[in-house]
């Protein structure tokens, strides 16, 4: 049910996107997104808060909260080994691409700065992908697989907008973990593409 | 950083004035924010110029660039998940 709202909600956005809305408008609303997210998270927030077993349940996680990051970030970048011999890309650019993780608007432009702009392009539609990808699945494999899981494709999104279907989809204590490895994989990212551009270029 | 600090502002006033009878509808403002956060994604897709000539032209290699590292992701966590967090998880909850 969810993965059907969020698909209604992502192709009216886009159809508004390409034909209803003036760039003004379209300028306005996306402008003020980090503003909903920070609504959001108030009220995600308020239910942690209200949930005494929540933050209970959060503090037994200790350092098993790395766990998730560690494993993501790891597949992310293999992954990139992987589709090398694939699509044809050089493996640099190819283990770039995947160690954008979902953050497409950074992964875009420092690979069109480091590897052209074709790079870049394929980096922004890539990461861009996976966090569409991300809106399906993560329902699926909330109910199918279990909760933690279900944070794996949103990568370094799951402390924004993938954060929003996750909310839905699982506990609060698994939100605040999707947020903590969505904080550590962005954090991880530039720093991945910089180096493995650097060691694999 | 800024998303974290909020969630522990909400949780702090989850946690002591917040009133408990206004929980169904913070769940349904969630839902509504929820909604207006991928429709405002959408529309900023959209608006992007090219955008769907280049997802046209260089789609099916990002397509496998998305899909591969997903998969990945999920085969990697999930046997973990069930090693090191669901298991806990119950361990924890059978302890009195």
């Amino acid at each position: 049910m969810m993965a059907l709202i969020a698909l209604s909600c992502l192709t009216a956005g886009v159809a508004c996107g390409l034909w209803l809305f003036s760039p003004g408008a379209s300028a306005w609303l996306t402008g003020h997104s980090q503003g909903m997210l920070w609504v959001l998270m108030f009220l995600v927030g308020l239910s942690v808060g209200m949930g005494k077993d929540v933050l209970r349940r959060v503090g037994r996680y200790r350092l098993r909260v790395l766990l998730l990051p560690a494993a993501i970030t790891g597949a992310s970048v293999a992954a990139g080994f992987l589709c090398a011999p694939l699509t044809g890309l050089g493996l640099a650019e190819s283990v770039c691409v995947t160690s954008g993780m979902g953050w497409y608007s950074l992964c875009g432009i420092m690979l069109t700065d480091l590897a052209g702009a074709k790079a870049g392009t394929v980096a922004f539609l890539a990461n861009l992908l996976r966090e569409l990808l991300s809106f399906v699945v993560i329902p699926w494999i909330a109910a199918r697989l279990n909760h933690y899981t279900a944070i794996a494709p949103a990568g370094a999104t799951s402390e924004d907008t993938t954060l929003a279907i996750l909310i839905r989809c699982t506990r609060e204590d698994v939100v605040v973990l999707a947020v903590v490895n969505g904080v550590l994989c962005s954090a991880a990212v530039p720093f991945l593409i910089r180096f493995f551009y650097t060691v694999l270029g | 950083m800024e998303t974290m600090l909020i969630m522990c502002a909400g949780v702090l006033v989850g946690a002591t004035v917040f009133p408990a009878r206004l929980k169904v509808w913070n769940s349904r403002l969630q839902v509504a924010m929820t909604a207006l956060l991928i429709f405002t994604m959408g529309v900023g897709l959209g608006s992007r110029p090219g955008f769907l000539a280049e997802l046209g032209e260089m789609g099916l290699d990002s397509l496998l660039f998305a899909a591969v590292p997903i998969l990945l992701s999920v085969a990697a966590v999930y046997p973990l998940s069930r090693r090191f967090l669901e298991k806990r998880e119950g361990e924890e909850e059978d302890s009195p």
